[in-house]
């Protein structure tokens, strides 16, 4: 059992130091189909226990891939000795960070693991739905991806508890060409937080899903190319929430900040319009569940929402505890580690732009010459705001009406400055938590936003 | 005997007894040393001590796999059953095989035994150094690493492969910085089997340090206009890499929906392009010894003096599409070094940019590509004139192959790849 090869062991934490002790447990199970083949069909299950000291400044950290008391007690002295060996060649002679309030934290168990057999039937079944129904495609691709991160936090002086996370996604995916021959790509994550039985009842329910995604393909095979450089357009959930995310989000994690990222020098000044406002959620948006709820981090830190820009002015970063110690911010809850061997890192866990008050119809209304920018397939950002987001379906908008659909396209900016030119914001948000952030370690991460009206730039030849 | 050893035979046994025609299993115990340094400052000691186990079991032409780290007996049971289980809810495809008639080998590669204390000594020295010769430079993570792995492949041929293998990694994560005016973070990084050098002095670490720290005061690119991309041999890779995944790569063969899927023996690039994936090539640490199927890793050619040679496929894929096998999985590319140096290639640029990063959307499956210029500076009239920022550049991976305009004869080893700079030109550049 996890829990017992941990809970016990607080006793040996050596004192004058902070201490953490984690047991954990990842699980995936995967399919994959591609054009009616079984390509993948695999289950993993990772474990394990790890140990990390804080001493005058540094960290030692080890892990062991065992779960057993003694695998414990190693890893809590080799991470001491680790810490040691580090505070011998550096002596940076630090303090530690605040003490915190300790709370015990427990969540609800997810008993639920199907066999292989059912996801594989699953996605069968949607794959046939496709065969028979999806004409003129060529080709196809449905992956099955069930995911959870289970663990036992022991620290010596914050939270201790239990947390799981468990995800559920199925991807579709169709190709076909357009009549030049050019070969175009539709795709769409389905799922969420749970296990796999409580979010997919029968591949018949998701037949409506497999409909849309031919449409759209259909629709875009007949796409033109959006016309290179800067317009008003406006960007969808899918794109505000990855804006939120890679452009804006990273830059304000304190442990970049730290290496030069640009809100170094902006903290508590205008970084977009009076319109914008974005939160890291912990575990709970406007009164719902987010996406990927988070109670406590791995630092043992009970979670609650940064907020990262209100009103247009950027008002704090995310931090871990010891980078909260240095900018005198209070630690939310971002220290997050993806498995039993990693150290907990400064993550994002629930980002998003909040919902504003203009309908979605008024903004298309509003753009005499545009585009309205859908959904994307990939978005990196730079330190200093410099973002490129992938556009993988959108319209144009001529005269206040949607016209013709587009091809792929990119689309860039440098963040607080594309921000400072939104002017209308939609009443509605759109969530996604199907991806994984990368930083070091993977990380599942949710993301949101409502549609921005706003000033871009579009590439293309 | 080998505990590995023995682990892997009672597995193959054990899947062959519950009905397996066809299995391979993978036992390896590793262990992971490593320094952080975030912010400029040392943070992190890092020790990791890791197992990992997968099985893959065919029964009449069906296939699961699953994946644990644990050696315990009662979850190896559990895992080999998983795996029958998975492997009787799948579908029957005879194009799944391994490699026939195999026998037992022994690898070992690299830096297996590590030196801790050099290790430090070398990473507190690449620290000091950049301070020193980079004022500019804030590092905002650097990752130093010793990994060695023990291993154990078996399979129902014959085959019985007993690796060892370790290897030193320097990565860093930086950008430089001078007021409140910053440069794009770059990423530069070795793999390497000894410490005899200083790490500076390593791959292209000094050459990035160099080039980011001109990267402070950037312009906006003006209009647009089509000219020649010089491509630095990171962003090459990742082109290359591209190249691979929509022409090449097993499921755009699978699908049918790769431009070049009759293109074997024919020309697709200028024909002083030679493209490997080459494991036994000098300068490579640790490439690959076998593929999962159980073959022996050779180097091949991918495109030879401007022909295709090869896909980089699997066996499955080889089967299920008549095309030939891959003779490895497609790491460590190497490329063939030009004739001119790279200031000689800079010289007879009269409009273009020399890239050195790449933040691009997936490019479309026709290879239609584009995105921002990262870590750049613009060309003109033969010299460099600026580093630029806000600048997109589009072009097709299919048509830049063809519209090569050098390849440098400097090349950077890295202990993963061996690449030059390479230019191309009728890439669109675009600005605000």
């Amino acid at each position: 059992m996890l829990k017992d090869c941990v809970t016990n062991i607080k006793d040996s934490f050596e004192t004058g130091v902070h201490t953490e002790l984690r047991c954990q447990e990842n699980k995936a199970r995967s399919v994959s189909i591609i054009s009616g083949n079984l390509t993948g069909n695999a289950r993993s299950e990772v474990s394990g226990v790890s140990a990390r000291v804080y001493k005058n400044g540094v960290y030692g950290f080890s892990s062991m891939a065992e779960v057993s008391e003694e695998a414990a007690k190693n890893v809590l002295r080799a991470a001491t000795e680790n810490a040691v060996f580090m505070d011998s060649r550096i002596n940076k002679g630090k303090k530690m960070f605040p003490a915190m309030a300790p709370e015990a934290i427990t969540c609800p168990a997810f008993e639920s693991d199907p066999e292989q057999k059912v996801y594989i039937d699953f996605a069968r079944e949607l794959d046939d739905y496709m065969e028979k129904n999806c004409k003129g495609i060529t080709g196809r691709g449905i992956s099955v991806r069930v995911d959870s991160m289970e663990k036992y936090l022991i620290t010596n002086d914050a939270s201790s508890g239990h947390t799981l996370i468990p995800r559920s996604y199925i991807y579709l995916r169709m190709t076909a060409e357009t009549p030049d021959g050019t070969p175009v790509e539709r795709f769409v994550p389905i799922g969420g937080f749970g296990t796999f039985d409580t979010l997919f009842s029968t591949p018949d329910k998701l037949f409506a899903k497999v409909d849309d995604l031919y449409e759209k393909l259909m629709q875009k095979r007949n796409g033109i190319y959006p016309e290179a450089g800067v317009k008003t357009c406006i960007l969808g959930g899918e794109l505000s929430g990855m804006l939120a995310h890679e452009a804006v989000g990273h830059t304000v994690e304190a442990d970049l900040v730290l290496g030069g990222s640009v809100a170094a020098h902006t903290l508590n000044k205008e970084v977009a319009s009076e319109l914008v406002t974005m939160v890291d959620f912990a575990h709970t948006c406007l009164g719902k569940p987010a996406p990927l709820p988070v109670y406590m981090d791995d630092e043992g830190v009970i979670c609650r929402d940064q907020v990262l820009i209100k009103d247009g002015i950027l008002t704090g970063y995310m931090n871990n505890r010891e980078t909260a110690d240095r900018f005198g911010m209070e630690p939310c809850g971002n220290a997050r580690a993806y498995s039993f061997s990693d150290e907990p890192l400064i993550r994002m866990r629930n980002t998003a732009i909040l919902p504003g008050t203009s309908t979605i119809e008024e903004m298309i209304a509003s753009v005499e010459d545009g585009y309205y920018f859908i959904d994307t397939n990939n978005g990196q950002a730079d330190t200093t705001g410099e973002f490129m987001f992938g556009v993988c379906m959108g319209y144009e908008i001529k005269n206040g009406k949607l016209g013709r659909p587009l091809l792929d396209t990119t689309i860039s900016g440098v963040a607080f400055e594309m921000l400072k030119t939104v002017d209308m914001v939609s009443d509605t948000m759109t969530w996604s938590a199907s991806g994984y952030c990368g930083k070091k370690q993977p990380m599942p991460v949710g993301i949101g936003g409502p549609a921005v009206r706003c000033k871009i730039t579009i590439g293309g030849r | 005997m080998d505990k590995l050893y023995t682990l892997t035979k009672t597995i193959i046994e054990r899947l062959k007894a519950l009905g397996a025609d066809m299995a391979y299993c993978t036992a390896s115990s590793g262990e992971t040393r490593e320094f952080n340094v975030d912010g400029g400052e040392f943070s992190l000691f890092r020790t990791l001590f890791d197992n990992s186990l997968t099985i893959t079991a065919f029964i009449g032409g069906k296939k699961g796999s699953v994946g644990l780290n644990s050696f315990d007996e009662d979850k190896v049971e559990e895992a080999c059953k998983n795996c029958i289980a998975a492997a009787e809810s799948s579908t029957a495809d005879p194009a799944w095989a391994l490699a026939p008639d195999c026998s037992e080998k022994t690898f070992t590669k690299g830096a297996v035994t590590p030196d801790l204390n050099k290790l430090f000594d070398r990473s507190a020295e690449l620290v000091d150094t950049i301070k020193r010769d980079f004022p500019l430079i804030v590092i905002e993570q650097m990752i130093v690493t010793h990994e060695n792995v023990h291993s154990v492949y078996r399979n129902t041929s014959g085959a019985v492969y007993t690796k060892d293998a370790g290897y030193y990694n320097f990565d860093l994560m930086f950008s430089a910085h001078e007021g409140e005016q910053g440069s794009s973070f770059y990423s530069s990084g070795v793999i390497c089997d000894n410490l005899d050098k200083p790490a500076i002095e390593l791959g292209s670490i000094r050459k990035d340090l160099e080039d980011v720290q001109k990267q402070i005061y950037t312009k906006a690119t003006e209009g647009k206009f089509v000219g020649t991309m010089l491509l630095c041999p990171g962003c090459l890779h990742d082109f290359m890499g591209s190249i691979v995944d929509k022409f090449a790569s097993d499921t755009t063969i699978l699908e049918g929906t790769s431009i070049w899927k009759d293109a074997i023996g024919q020309k697709v690039a200028d024909e002083r392009l030679t493209v490997s994936f080459a494991p036994h090539y000098e300068n490579v640490v640790c490439g690959q010894s076998y593929t999962t199927e159980g073959f022996i890793a050779e180097d091949f050619d991918f495109i030879k003096n401007g022909n295709l040679e090869s896909f980089v496929t699997s066996l499955y894929i080889a089967n299920k599409t008549g095309v030939a096998r891959a003779k490895n999985s497609g790491g460590n590319m190497v490329i063939e070094a030009g004739e001119k140096s790279l200031d000689e290639i800079i010289a007879g640029i009269e409009k273009g940019i020399l890239v050195g990063r790449f933040s691009g959307g997936d490019p479309a499956q026709n290879g239609d590509f584009s995105g921002v210029a990262k870590n750049s500076f613009l060309i003109e009239n033969g010299k460099i004139t600026g580093a630029v920022s806000e600048t997109m550049i589009s072009g097709n991976l299919s048509e830049m192959l063809n519209n090569l305009v050098a390849i440098s004869k400097e090349r950077v080893a890295d202990g993963y790849s061996v690449l030059p700079y390479a230019a191309f030109d009728g890439i669109t550049v675009s600005g605000k």
